[in-house]
């Protein structure tokens, strides 16, 4: 339940009814488990971490010249961020293996946010397709 | 030659932590020591300031000799961008007190460590020590490189061991 006391939650609102009503859909956040303290094995490459897709929506696709971008609901960020315990926004994108989309696995290559009075109510995903 | 690589990567892991054990990265919500091998971690578009990143380059092998000599070349990259609280006005300091630490790391003698086989480690089980040695050259540093608000340098260290019968 959004405060209604709050302006920028206004935005926000704004921003997730855009995106659901612009044909906004649900796309998995694909992120590696935590590392293990003191790991040799890991550090060397000998083992591979577990990976855990999480849902972010609603998300919608930005497409011009040849640059994909994915717009997502600040709101859903927010939410993640409170249950996985990131510090920001940038360190979720930039620690994310990438995006798991109708079966391809998108890198993540950049990320900022649209903003109303000092608080983000979107995300803006530069996404690199799979080469293969 | 994976084995010289895993033993390098180890030693100097070793040596930078008790050189400057404030020198950390947080990595998948760990925090270890500020050095890393590039392929033996997720791919990313970020690169990790104020830490060594480790790449491994063109290897040689010389097979005049009881047993095959492997060369690789061993790239170390890293940036900083100084402080924040003093506005960044400290990057080239910071990137000299790297230069410095990576120097006091490789350079002093002995250049050379028993090589290891840590394949074990995937099963669980501890590091094997193997017949033969691992040794490289000084580090030979590169030029500074500008990178918006980071300064950058790449450092090269020559790797050289025998490749031992079976080993991969």
């Amino acid at each position: 339940m959004g405060n209604l006391l709050q302006p920028s939650d206004g935005a926000i609102r704004l921003a997730d009814a855009a995106l659901r009503s612009g044909g906004g859909r649900t796309v998995l956040l694909r992120l590696a488990a935590p590392a293990l303290p003191n790991d040799d094995a890991e550090q060397l490459g000998l083992a591979t971490p577990a990976f855990q897709d999480v849902a972010l929506g609603p998300a919608a696709f930005h497409k011009a010249d040849s640059v994909t971008k994915l717009l997502v609901s600040a709101s859903a960020v927010h939410e993640l961020l409170g249950t996985l315990g990131y510090d920001s926004a940038d360190v979720l994108f930039e620690t994310a293996v990438g995006l798991f989309i109708d079966g391809l696995l998108y890198k993540i290559t950049n990320s900022f946010s649209s903003q109303a009075m000092g608080r983000p109510y979107t995300y803006w995903l530069t996404l690199e397709p799979p080469t293969r | 030659m994976q084995n010289a690589k895993d033993t390098f990567y180890e030693v100097l892991r070793g040596r930078l932590a008790v050189l400057n054990p404030e020198r950390t990265i947080v990595l998948r919500g760990v925090v270890r020591p500020g050095v890393l091998v590039e392929e033996n971690e997720l791919l990313t578009a970020v690169a990790l300031p104020d830490c060594f990143r480790l790449r491994w380059s063109t290897s040689a092998a010389d097979a005049n000799g009881i047993l095959p000599t492997i060369a690789m070349q061993c790239f170390a990259d890293y940036e900083t961008a100084g402080t924040a609280i003093n506005g960044g006005m400290d990057r080239g300091r910071a990137l000299a007190a790297m230069d410095a630490e990576l120097q006091a790391a490789v350079d002093p003698l002995p250049r050379t460590s028993p090589k290891m086989d840590y394949a074990p480690l995937a099963n669980g089980k501890a590091a094997t020590p193997m017949t033969t040695s691992v040794w490289w050259s000084e580090v030979a540093f590169g030029e500074t490189v500008i990178k918006d608000d980071r300064l950058a340098r790449t450092a090269t260290i020559n790797v050289m061991s025998y490749q031992e019968a079976g080993e991969l």
